[in-house]
């Protein structure tokens, strides 16, 4: 009887001790171990990386540690995605050190979710060298640094697969400049292979996005501020030319993948599955492909900058990373100095960038893909010929875009409400590419009636 | 028919019919004449008798709507599956572009390695078993005890705290999603969060008013004799809960753990929100987030291997399987 | 009342005779159903009312009154969402209610191998969902080469686009959705049909009734029941669809799978600068109480049936 009786006891207050158990462990003062030493985990792969992929980013983070012995990193898999963030965000399941688009940036640092760093930024060698409005766009009304510019500045580009144009008997060194010859070879190479021409992200905000970026490549733009005041022009004309191409690639020409779930990793994964020929996404994209998709050099990749007409341009974006509010000082520190190695140094500090490009190159890893700087023209010109022995990108397949990144306009983001916005917009993406009699003005002007709706809040 | 997971259907299977209507015993002999009755007879009543089987025009119809139905489901149900492992273990090219071809240009064995080494379904199926084991124990435990004391101990209070649990099963899950994962980022007293954490699963998990319930009114047909004699030999609460009541009490155990079981294992929402750590997640939040990365023939083989250990826990314990789902609605007509 | 009586009530008040009288030990049996349901259902569902009434973003909160309810009501893709899950709930019932009842009926008078038959229907059960729905997400591939379309043109059909259509993304969610569920409605059905009591098979066949009117006459009144009640569970249970819509389509295209849960979803966590919170319970607190009345209807039906 004593022995039940203690065991039912014990039963009850399993769950009261569970309460506790899970609480007294996730109470741990995060990061800080008694030997001094700083635990702080950082943004790594997307989920779904190829092994060599971890290889080398495991090895970058023993350098880190090796030169850093007082911190311990700890890669997490991390993937930024408009309908997961903010669960992300609101769990505090973040690592210290994320990564945010820079249009994002302004909000969350009004709302008090950016860890203050400007100290632990100040102490960078380099922090006067970026460039000033990239720098204040991770800087709040109150002149303090929260987030500080990384990777780089992507512009949206055309990229395009290069066999499958040869097998259509199109020459892979002249890729399409204007919308209409990219309808062209859509069809051609549909009608010679059978496989999609072209495709266009769809799927949630991506969608939206790349239609901004269509837009401003045919001269529009889906945001216009005057003094304070925000105005939506969803109905600009680039826009309803876009869908209109869209819609004709679909039900003309039969030429574009008929798809309204592809976002930007499944895009790239329908690409690398050879079953597209050409799409738009931003110029970094193929090291997501060597990363993700398992792409190689040889596989016949091509790049060129998105057509262009009436003055339009490439889209511009970049990303920012931030720390969290929760992080400790020594984690802010530790922070600070792993963005510092892991996304700038490569950029300023000649052994730096080699290890990195040699470590990247053994694994496989993209080297040389082309960007558009954060640092200054000359300094991005400078770091790849530190590292050109290692590069092992097709640069040749990439001249369309290389010969005018840094000559096209460049046309940013749009800053208030982005990502309502695309969210307003993708949709319209979804209906033109299904609805054979979708409205496209009527549809456009109840988008833009709300996304007006939205800046006047 | 789920329950346990707070974002299952707001209203489980009918709980009134699920609790014996006689007393175990007597209703085992009831059922043991009936089926001896019945063995006699052949075979058990339906529509159709042993004569009308007899006449040639039943006889063909019916034996070829058999057939027919036989081969339905094959193709129906079990078709999918004999895909699915095809494409296991075939190149992902062969897939995407002869998707029906049988093993046009040979077999992909390595899909399957890959998919156990690379994807690591081997530790998200690790973390879907630990899931379910935590949240069947959780639910177990507060069932057992809520319903011995509603309906053995009926405390003062027994009346007010039934009213409470049977509320619950008014209110539908998706109300709960909102606060229930705001409560769960800061919980109450301790003010810490339960995300990235099993506790974080299964906890809320015990929360079902469906279980209580059912097991309460399995208690409440126990023979009351059978309690007073072991308090009279000095039985104290905790022995007549733990030596004479759950013992008596094994077959709604059973189903409880079935449907806490199987509602863990197909749960994705919940999970999906609060395993934020790709270390925790099972296997139900973990696919979703590698298919736009993985490479088709790896992901199949993930999917495959995923699909087999459950299946085989099905033919293995079939019998168990299809009498709760039968339960589901063993409602009387 | 007797002096003897006030005497014996007092003496029950100390706490030692309340832990000999079992209290203590009653409590403790409590204890787990507390904690558990006090944490993790009672205090959510006053919170959810609530928060309903508030405006949060976790660090500041203010009351804002009917404002969030306002705002779903104003929010056009609300009739768009409830047009939805009616819809899915109809193909559903279209789908998923005759098909496995006809099954069952036949199951029912199979002579040999009966387990093998509801085994084989249950066999998508037990598949995980979540591969169901991506492995299915790979047969409705809209290229002529994909799985279907493959099937499709054996027999000289033009490749479909299924999901990728705002036509037959819906139907194509819910064929998947019918797959993985007909087996457990034919168990159930199978289950009723059992039950149906022997003697009155026999009393049909006294009066001369034949196959057919026996399914007609005897079967078929008996499953009344039954069938009223799946038909609710599922009603309850598709009003709640989210997995299908979130993995296949993502609401898509052009908001033509967009469910009310998705909606709720969506606003709580799909806005990459915080969730709002007021909205989504204020949704789902009107979702609630369509639901309420449907199981209170429920209840009140498996109540009279089974005692009846």
């Amino acid at each position: 009887m004593r022995s039940s009786r203690t065991t039912a006891l014990a039963m009850a207050g399993v769950l009261s001790l569970g309460l506790l158990a899970a609480c007294s462990t996730d109470d741990e003062p995060s990061g800080e171990e008694s030997d001094g030493k700083v635990t702080i985990t950082v943004a790594g792969l997307q989920p779904g990386a190829e092994t060599e992929a971890v290889d080398a980013l495991n090895a970058r983070v023993a350098e880190f540690e090796e030169a850093n012995p007082d911190i311990d990193v700890e890669p997490e898999e991390y993937n930024w995605l408009a309908s997961t963030f903010s669960a992300q965000l609101a769990g505090g399941t973040l690592p210290n050190v994320f990564e945010i688009p820079l249009t994002d940036a302004k909000t969350l640092i009004e709302n008090g979710q950016l860890a203050d760093i400007s100290a632990e930024f100040d102490s960078l060698s380099f922090a006067d060298d970026f460039n000033e409005n990239l720098l204040e766009s991770g800087t709040g009304s109150d002149g303090k640094v929260y987030a500080i510019p990384a990777k780089s500045i992507y512009g949206v580009a055309l990229h395009y697969n290069r066999n499958l144009f040869e097998q259509a008997g199109l020459d892979p060194d002249q890729p399409p400049t204007t919308w209409d010859e990219v309808r062209e070879y859509a069809k051609t190479i549909h009608d010679a292979t059978g496989v999609a021409g072209y495709a266009t992200m769809a799927l949630d905000n991506a969608g939206g996005w790349q239609l901004a970026a269509a837009a401003n490549s045919r001269g529009g733009v889906i945001q216009e501020q005057d003094g304070d005041e925000y105005v939506a022009t969803l109905d600009d004309p680039a826009v309803k030319d876009h869908l209109q191409w869209l819609h004709d690639l679909r039900f003309t020409d039969n030429s574009i993948l008929p798809r309204t779930d592809l976002g930007w990793g499944e895009i790239n994964e329908a690409f690398a599955g050879g079953q597209l020929a050409m799409y738009t996404s931003g110029s970094d994209v193929y090291n997501a492909l060597v990363e993700n998709n398992g792409m190689t050099e040889d596989w016949g990749y091509g790049l060129t900058a998105i057509p262009s007409s009436n003055g339009g341009g490439a889209l511009t974006g970049g990303t920012l990373a931030a720390v969290t509010q929760e992080s400790t000082d020594a984690q802010k520190d530790a922070a600070v100095k792993w963005i510092d190695f892991w996304y700038l140094s490569k950029m300023l500090d000649q052994d730096q960038a080699v290890a990195d490009a040699q470590l990247r190159n053994e694994n496989g890893q993209a080297v040389g893909t082309p960007v558009l700087p954060i640092f200054s023209e000359e300094q991005y010109a400078t770091s790849l010929e530190w590292v050109k022995d290692y590069v092992n990108v097709p640069l040749d397949n990439m001249k369309g875009y290389t010969d005018v990144m840094f000559t096209q306009p460049s046309i940013g983001e749009i800053s208030a409400s982005t990502q309502d916005t695309y969210a307003l917009l993708f949709p319209i993406v979804q209906a033109v590419l299904t609805d054979q009699n979708a409205d496209i003005d009527a549809l456009l002007e109840t988008a833009n009636t709300q996304g007006q709706a939205l800046l006047d809040q | 028919m789920t329950t346990t997971s707070p974002l299952g259907p707001a209203s489980p299977p009918t709980v009134l019919d699920a609790a014996p209507s006689e007393a175990p015993a007597t209703r085992d002999a009831v059922t043991r004449v009936r089926r001896k009755a019945r063995s006699d007879d052949g075979d058990d009543r339906s529509a159709v008798s042993v004569s009308d089987w007899r006449r040639p025009s039943v006889k063909w119809s019916l034996g070829t709507s058999h057939w027919l139905l036989l081969v339905l489901l094959v193709v129906w149900c079990v078709g999918p599956l004999l895909l699915l492992a095809k494409f296991a273990v075939t190149p992902t090219q062969d897939i995407l572009r002869t998707p029906m071809a049988i093993f046009p240009n040979g077999i992909a064995w390595s899909n399957l390695s890959e998919a156990w080494n690379d994807v690591q379904v081997s530790k998200y199926f690790v973390n879907t078993i630990v899931l379910a084991a935590g949240a069947w124990f959780s639910q177990i435990l507060v069932a057992t005890t809520g319903g011995y004391l509603l309906s053995v101990l009926r405390p003062r209070y027994a009346r007010a705290l039934q009213a409470a649990v049977l509320a619950t099963l008014f209110v539908p899950a998706v109300v709960l999603l909102v606060p229930l994962y705001l409560t769960v980022l800061d919980t109450p007293v301790f003010h810490t969060s339960l995300v990235n954490s099993f506790w974080g699963v299964w906890l809320p998990a015990g929360a079902s008013a469906f279980n209580v319930v059912l097991v309460q009114r399995f208690f409440d047909n126990l023979p009351r004799e059978v309690f007073e004699a072991a308090r009279v030999d000095g039985a104290g609460p905790y022995r007549l809960f733990w030596s004479i009541v759950l013992p008596m009490s094994k077959p709604i155990l059973g189903v409880v753990s079935i449907f806490a079981v199987i509602a863990s294992w197909k749960d994705f929402l919940w999970p999906l929100l609060v395993l934020r750590n790709p270390d925790l997640q099972p296997l139900s939040v973990r696919l979703p987030s590698i298919e736009a990365t993985t490479d088709k023939g790896v992901l199949m083989a993930a999917l495959a291997i995923s699909t087999l250990i459950p299946i085989v826990l099905f033919l293995v314990f079939q019998r168990m399987f299809l009498r709760g789902a039968g339960l589901g609605g063993a409602v009387k007509g | 009342m007797t002096t003897d009586d006030v005497v014996l009530r007092r003496h029950r008040r100390t706490p030692l005779t309340w832990v000999r009288g079992g209290g203590l030990s009653a409590l403790v049996f409590a204890l787990p159903l507390l904690l558990i349901f006090g944490v993790f259902s009672w205090l959510p569902i006053v919170r959810a009312v609530v928060m309903s009434f508030q405006k949060t973003n976790l660090i500041t909160t203010s009351w804002v009154g009917l404002q969030n309810f306002q705002n779903v009501f104003a929010d056009p893709l609300l009739p768009v969402a409830t047009r939805n899950t009616l819809w899915f709930a109809l193909l559903a019932l279209v789908f998923g209610y005759p098909i496995p009842l006809v099954a069952a009926v036949l199951m029912r008078e199979v002579r040999r191998a009966k387990g093998l038959y509801s085994a084989l229907a249950y066999l998508p059960v037990v598949v995980p969902p979540v591969v169901a729905v991506l492995l299915w997400k790979f047969f409705y591939d809209p290229r002529p080469e994909g799985v279907f379309n493959t099937i499709l043109g054996w027999v000289g059909i033009p490749p479909q686009p299924w999901l990728q259509s705002m036509t037959m993304a819906m139907p194509s969610l819910v064929l998947e959705a019918t797959w993985a569920a007909a087996g457990g409605t034919v168990i159930i059905y199978l289950a009723a049909l059992t039950a149906v009591p022997p003697e009155l098979y026999d009393a049909a066949e006294v009066d001369g009734a034949g196959v057919r009117r026996k399914v007609w006459h005897v079967l078929v009144p008996q499953l009344r029941g039954v069938l009223f009640i799946t038909l609710i569970l599922q009603v309850i249970g598709t009003a709640q669809v989210f997995l299908e819509p979130y993995l296949f389509t993502g609401g898509g295209p052009a908001n033509a799978t967009v469910t009310i849960l998705l909606l709720i979803y969506r606003y709580a966590f799909g806005n990459s600068l915080g969730g709002n919170y007021g909205e989504a319970t204020a949704l789902s607190l009107l979702l609630a109480v369509f639901l309420a009345v449907m199981s209170l209807v429920y209840f009140r039906l498996t109540r009279r049936w089974s005692t009846s």
